[in-house]
């Protein structure tokens, strides 16, 4: 067993290898001198306590998105509509905060109900993904893409239409709430503690429902076989509708941090590709809620570093998402290569009786 | 063509599923290779063709050795294999079907194929329309043209993978004379199967494994005694019938009507006791399945009541059903039964009622552990179910079952499984209903059907006999009655 | 494996924790910048555009030419919401600048105008110029103290009425579009000039006052983002198809002129006038009327280099053209360039309405009305800037949203 891991090991480090290689190459192409390259986005990632802030900031979406759509991969889900579960979130967070901000209640509890009706929201999304997949037999990736695009039309219409600043109308977004209504930060920075402690918070939560707990493995049950998870007593559409719901509470929150935490407002694209950074994580870390962490910290400093790219060597800033793209793409092949190499390590042979129950069929 | 294999070893993680065997077949012999489920044959042949590669150890044709790494390799120098389920493309027609595989232009000389196709069939006996689609044919016929086809690419030694499992008795009968013939013109066969009977009507000498480990050889005359001995390493008995004991019912089924799209099940009523075993007879698709499915409570029911554990349960879900001591055993153990990735632990988890929030791991491993040994299930409690042979994932089914039940509903319990699994399936189903869990079970085995069932139900396109009483029942009747024959005397449906 | 990883997320938080300690902070301190120095750009669109982004960006390279020491940093296309930072915002990205050395930033855009505030509250050592901005101007309606801001605006008012006045000489139907980007009060604003141009260019040259139409027509943004605000093509083409043959641009980018050509190449008899870039008639010369035109160069080379010798105090600017000659690249903010589809006649009009301008003209005088009718400027009554800057919706005349509905 020991033997494994470093040869599975091997064949990720191979992978990252061959992603470097490539990068590398597309570096030198694109006219930067890759080292030096690599060097400023380095520096540009950790150099600077603003940099470090950056990446926390920009990682706690990351972690809730990815712990969102862990929970639906481990149900069988792919909930491509996380994206628009955030997005939704902020909407109604946005409208949570929209409606109480003139009220007497104390800022504190209007932050903590707004970033609950994200919550809410986020769920709701979900949920309608959720009874699209499990009522009306569509399949949650048609479902969620198209409550994708419905999202960004309803905050679209919702920025330049009932709730534009007055007298303007413009995708910037509608009018910041006062600074009371701001998610505390640490002093000088953007950085929200609440944010990011919720979000470990959250990641570490699903690792330990995915690994520890009852409910956690009968979601994985009825994402590997949901067949066998029924007849083995797990109700499994409830605990499809579960996972969504789960996903979309996850996705909602980091919505509503972007809004009371970071933005301070709503505008069009507040989910900022975090929902699909998020997918992107969990299938690198092989749906392994333990690495998911340190990887989305990569990933959100790949994409702090990539901006130096565009300052030193006016690379288009697109290239972080490339690099990541790229990674994901060979660890999944290289791990396609290990089991072909090794033989199906993972997976003995099917049985005689398989065999011959499929051509009694 | 001679073929040696020498100190083959291969591992899959923790199971070994060949141990340094080394096997030399001379050409011209009918080479039989037996053992149970999971003693390794078929990685072995699997490894001679190509389909796998080994760990260590060689492989020699004819003295000289050869390396294989994939089936192209293999029928290169001359090896190829039938699979259980024949690799065919079932929408193609049989000559497009042959001339797959082979080497050589972009276009196949059709004219050439088709003479030697003719050729070869007629050399065999094999009556095999070339323009016919490969889906209409049965599995004989399917078998018949990949012997063909691997004759044709040139292999001069041939592994049947079980190869009578699905085939009509005349099939089977032209099959080994086909295999005959083939011997004598100095081919090699290695037939691979559990099934003693074939075993010892054709093959010329015989190699047993057991546990990945090459135990014995053996040649005519065989002893059938010495043979199970070597395949189990002990003597097996067969079951014993336990007759219905009385005590009350566990399932009543008043005028029960079901139906799917194709198929409808009319008016079955019966009372079913402690204890009592129920067979369903019939061919594949009669009715039986759909009505095994709607009294766990899976498929909703068209009319009648169902009574289960006392408790009315018509209309109700399979969960309903279940938590009222109704269990269910799907033939498709691991597409319906277990769930691929996780271990047996996992597994033992899951089928408990959950004990708060948390899982107690420890206990959790402590059930496997227990269940494990109480079943003698060939696995660890880390043990993926895929990786378990066939018959221990139905062992590890069985193990699953929570107690106490009132009804076990099972399809084919023992479809693919050895003596020795069959008969300890068996035993563990019987040890069941000396606890009062009544059994109705589905299968396509007539010897099964009249050893083990009290009572049993025949159905022939969606009809249904009246309980017949088991012992009663003669095989040449319940044929005929599955056949479609002599239902005269049945009124349609109804039954006592 | 679990305490491996246990162990590199320890130390990672560790690394981290000491790595922001020693990085920590800098004055809060404004210093000179001094002889060397690297200032840096936010700039919402590409540096390329043709239009607004690149008036800025060019001004940038002017900086670096009249300040030997100067060097630009920049990054290009942010935005709200833009995907090339995702998660990023504007002010952390100018944190990204600062991280680089610069010690001024330049945002270019209205719609970084909260992001700007935030940046230079949370960084007192860094200069920050907001063009466009008004928040450091102590008789706007947005006024926020800080000691590191300045705001930079030129009079774009003059370079709309030019082209209002350019378009309504050329127009043979009488219908003017104007595409707008969003809308606020610099929008209003320009549009409006534009109106007035127009409507006095047209009076003067002895047409039917009521036979001019003016319709502005919003997108929602800067420039075009798919799926987002309105595609300026589409609104172009909808101008040119129903009649309007003079389309004025409002927004950052050139979809205007190279739709204009389109049409004219297919035998309609359109123009446009583009905006923003000096430059921005040679993607179709000839349907260009003439480009009005910010020249940001020489109010940025002043203003930064009192930040260089510590004489830098935050106002607001809203610079003027230099009346002597518009196109003085050293003097003059706004100016007007006249394309080379502009008539021989027109072009002598032109010239006698930019003199006129030059000399007094002013045609933010009453009566003026808004367009829901309400009096705005009573009879003889001269705008303020705080009337001009602020206003509150189109005027009397013009056809198109005033507000946001």
């Amino acid at each position: 067993m020991k033997k494994n891991i470093w040869v599975n090991l091997g064949f990720q480090a191979g992978a990252l290898l061959v992603a470097m290689l490539v990068t590398t190459g597309i570096l030198a192409a694109a006219g930067a001198p890759p080292f030096q390259a690599y060097w400023s986005m380095l520096k540009g990632a950790f150099g600077s306590w603003d940099s470090i802030v950056t990446i926390l900031i920009s990682w706690s979406p990351l972690l809730l998105t990815t712990a969102g759509v862990l929970i639906t991969f481990s149900a069988g889900l792919w909930n491509i509509g996380v994206e628009g579960q955030m997005g939704v979130g902020a909407i109604f967070t946005t409208g949570m905060m929209l409606l109480l901000q003139d009220t007497s209640l104390p800022p504190a509890l209007i932050i903590i109900l707004g970033i609950l009706a994200g919550i809410i929201g986020g769920a709701l999304w979900a949920a309608l993904a959720g009874a699209l997949k499990v009522f009306g037999g569509v399949n949650e990736i048609f479902g969620g893409l198209g409550l994708n695009f419905v999202a960004t039309a309803l905050t679209i219409y919702l920025v330049f239409g009932p709730w534009a600043r007055p007298g303007v109308a413009s995708m910037s977004g509608t009018k910041p709430f006062e600074r009371e209504l701001w998610l505390p930060t640490l002093p000088g920075t953007s950085l929200s503690l609440w944010a990011l402690g919720l979000s470990i918070l959250a990641i570490a939560a699903v690792y330990l429902l995915l690994r520890g707990t009852h409910f956690g493995l009968r979601l994985k049950a009825v994402g590997k076989n949901p067949k066998a998870a029924f007849l083995l007593g797990v109700p499994t559409w409830q605990y499809s509708m579960f996972a969504f719901l789960l996903c979309g509470a996850l996705a909602g929150l980091a919505g509503a941090i972007q809004v009371v935490g970071l933005r301070h407002n709503l505008l069009p694209n507040i989910s900022n590709g975090y929902g699909f950074l998020g997918l992107l994580v969990a299938m690198l870390v092989n749906y392994q809620a333990l690495w998911a962490a340190p990887v989305a910290f990569f990933f959100v400093a790949l994409n702090t570093g990539s901006v130096q790219l565009q300052i030193n060597y006016k690379m288009d800033s697109s290239f972080a998402g490339v690099l990541q793209s790229l990674l994901v793409l060979l660890v999944l092949l290289g791990e396609g290569a290990r089991q072909r190499f090794l033989g199906t390590a993972r997976k003995a042979e099917p049985s005689e009786s398989e065999i011959r129950n499929k051509q009694v069929k | 063509m001679d073929v040696e294999l020498r100190d083959i070893y291969k591992t899959f993680g923790a199971v070994r599923a060949n141990v340094g065997i080394t096997l030399r077949v001379p050409a011209g012999t009918i080479q039989g290779i037996l053992g149970e489920n999971g003693a390794g044959k078929s990685t072995l042949m699997k490894i001679l063709s190509g389909f796998m590669r080994a760990d260590s150890g060689g492989i020699i044709l004819d003295g000289r050795p050869v390396s294989i790494h994939s089936p192209a390799d293999a029928i290169r120098c001359g090896v190829g294999m039938l699979h259980q389920d024949p690799l065919d493309f079932p929408p193609m027609r049989v000559i497009d079907n042959f001339i797959l595989g082979r080497k050589g232009g972009l276009l196949p000389g059709q004219a050439e194929a088709a003479r030697d196709f003719k050729r070869l069939a007629e050399q065999f006996g094999f009556s095999l329309n070339p323009d016919s689609y490969v889906d209409a044919l049965t599995v004989g016929e399917r078998q018949q043209l990949e012997i063909l086809r691997l004759l044709w690419l040139g292999a001069r030694a041939l592994i049947f993978d079980e190869p009578t499992t699905g085939i009509s008795a005349a099939q089977k009968e032209k099959l080994f004379a086909a295999l005959r013939l083939l011997a004598e013109q100095g081919k090699t066969i290695l037939f691979v199967s559990h099934k003693l009977e074939d075993v010892e009507g054709l093959c010329h000498r015989v190699a047993v494994l057991r546990q990945g480990y090459l135990v014995g050889e053996a040649q005519p005359p065989y002893t059938t005694k010495n043979l199970v001995e070597m395949m189990f390493g002990k003597s097996i008995s067969a079951g014993e019938r336990n007759p219905c004991a009385g005590g009350g019912s566990t399932l009543i089924l008043d005028n029960l009507s079901v139906e799917d799209y194709r198929l409808k099940v009319r008016d079955v009523s019966l009372d079913v006791c402690r204890g009592e075993v129920i067979g369903l007879a019939g061919m594949e698709g009669s009715g039986q399945g759909l009505f095994l499915r709607a009294v766990s409570g899976m498929v909703r029911t068209v009319g009648g009541r169902i009574l289960a554990g006392g408790k009315d349960l018509t209309g109700k879900s399979y969960h309903a059903f279940k938590r009222n001591g109704v269990a269910f055993l799907p033939a498709a153990r691991l597409e319906e039964g277990l769930v691929s990735g996780l271990n047996l632990t996992e597994h033992f988890v899951l089928s408990e009622p959950p004990d708060g929030f948390f899982i107690n791991w420890e206990q959790g491993g402590a059930l496997a552990r227990e269940r494990i040994a109480g079943f003698n299930v060939k696995g660890t409690p880390a043990s993926t179910v895929e990786s378990l042979s066939g018959g221990n994932q139905q062992r590890a089914l069985l193990a699953l079952l929570r107690d106490p039940l009132a009804l076990l509903l099972l399809e084919h319990p023992t479809r693919g499984l050895d003596i020795e699994s069959t008969i300890y399936i068996w035993s563990k189903l019987k040890e069941r209903c000396k606890q009062g869990t009544s059994i109705i079970f589905m299968s396509s085995d007539l010897d099964e059907i009249l050893q083990y069932s009290d009572r049993v139900l025949v159905f022939f396109s969606g009809r249904v006999t009246p309980p017949l009483d088991a012992s009663m029942l003669k095989t040449d009747k319940l044929g005929q009655l599955i056949g479609g024959k002599g239902w005269d005397e049945f009124t349609t449906g109804k039954s006592a | 494996m679990r305490k491996i990883l246990a162990k590199i997320a320890f130390l990672s938080i560790a690394a981290i924790l000491v790595l922001s300690a020693c990085g920590g902070g800098g004055g809060s301190q404004l210093a000179p910048l001094g002889d060397e120095f690297t200032f840096g750009m936010i700039l919402v669109g590409p540096h390329n555009d043709h239009g607004w982004t690149q008036a800025h960006y060019d001004a940038g390279l002017y900086v670096e030419q009249q300040i030997p020491g100067a060097k630009m940093i920049y990054l290009e296309n942010v935005y709200s919401g833009s995907p090339a930072y995702p998660g990023t915002t504007t002010s952390q990205l100018a944190e990204q600048l600062v991280a680089q050395g610069a010690k001024l930033i330049i945002f270019n855009s209205d719609d970084m105008k909260d992001e700007a505030t935030k940046f230079a509250q949370d960084h007192p050592d860094i200069y920050v110029i907001m063009a466009s901005g008004d928040q450091v101007w102590a008789d706007g309606n947005a006024y926020i103290a800080m000691e590191n801001m300045t705001n930079i605006m030129g009079r774009m008012e003059y370079g709309k009425m030019i082209a209002g006045c350019t378009a309504a000489l050329t127009s043979q139907t009488g219908k003017i579009g104007y595409l707008g980007p969003l809308i606020n009060d610099e929008t209003r604003r320009l549009a409006s000039s534009a109106y007035l141009g127009a409507k006095y260019c047209w009076a003067q040259a002895g047409n039917d006052p009521a036979a001019l139409e003016f319709k502005v027509t919003w997108i929602g943004f800067w420039f075009n983002i798919p799926g987002v605000t309105s595609d300026p093509t589409q609104v172009a083409d909808d101008f040119f198809n129903s009649g309007y043959d003079v389309v004025i641009s409002g927004i950052d980018t050139t979809e205007a002129i190279t739709e204009a050509k389109k049409y004219s190449d297919a035998g309609t008899p359109v123009w446009a006038i583009p905006y923003d870039y000096q430059g921005a008639c040679d993607t179709a010369p000839g349907v260009c009327l003439g480009v009005p035109y910010f020249n940001w160069g020489p109010a940025y080379a002043a203003t930064i280099k009192t930040a260089q010798t510590g004489d830098w105090t935050s106002e607001f600017q809203w610079n003027g053209p230099d009346w002597a000659n518009i196109n003085n690249p050293d003097t003059s903010a706004v100016g007007f360039v006249k394309g080379a589809a502009l008539g021989a006649d027109a072009s002598t009009q032109l010239d006698q309405f930019i003199a006129d301008l030059a000399g007094g003209l002013n045609l933010w005088v009453g009566p003026i009305n808004l367009q829901d009718g309400v009096v705005y400027l009573a009879d003889g009554v001269i705008a303020t800037d705080q009337q001009i800057w602020y206003l509150p919706q189109l005027l009397e005349g013009m056809e198109g949203q005033s507000v946001s509905e």
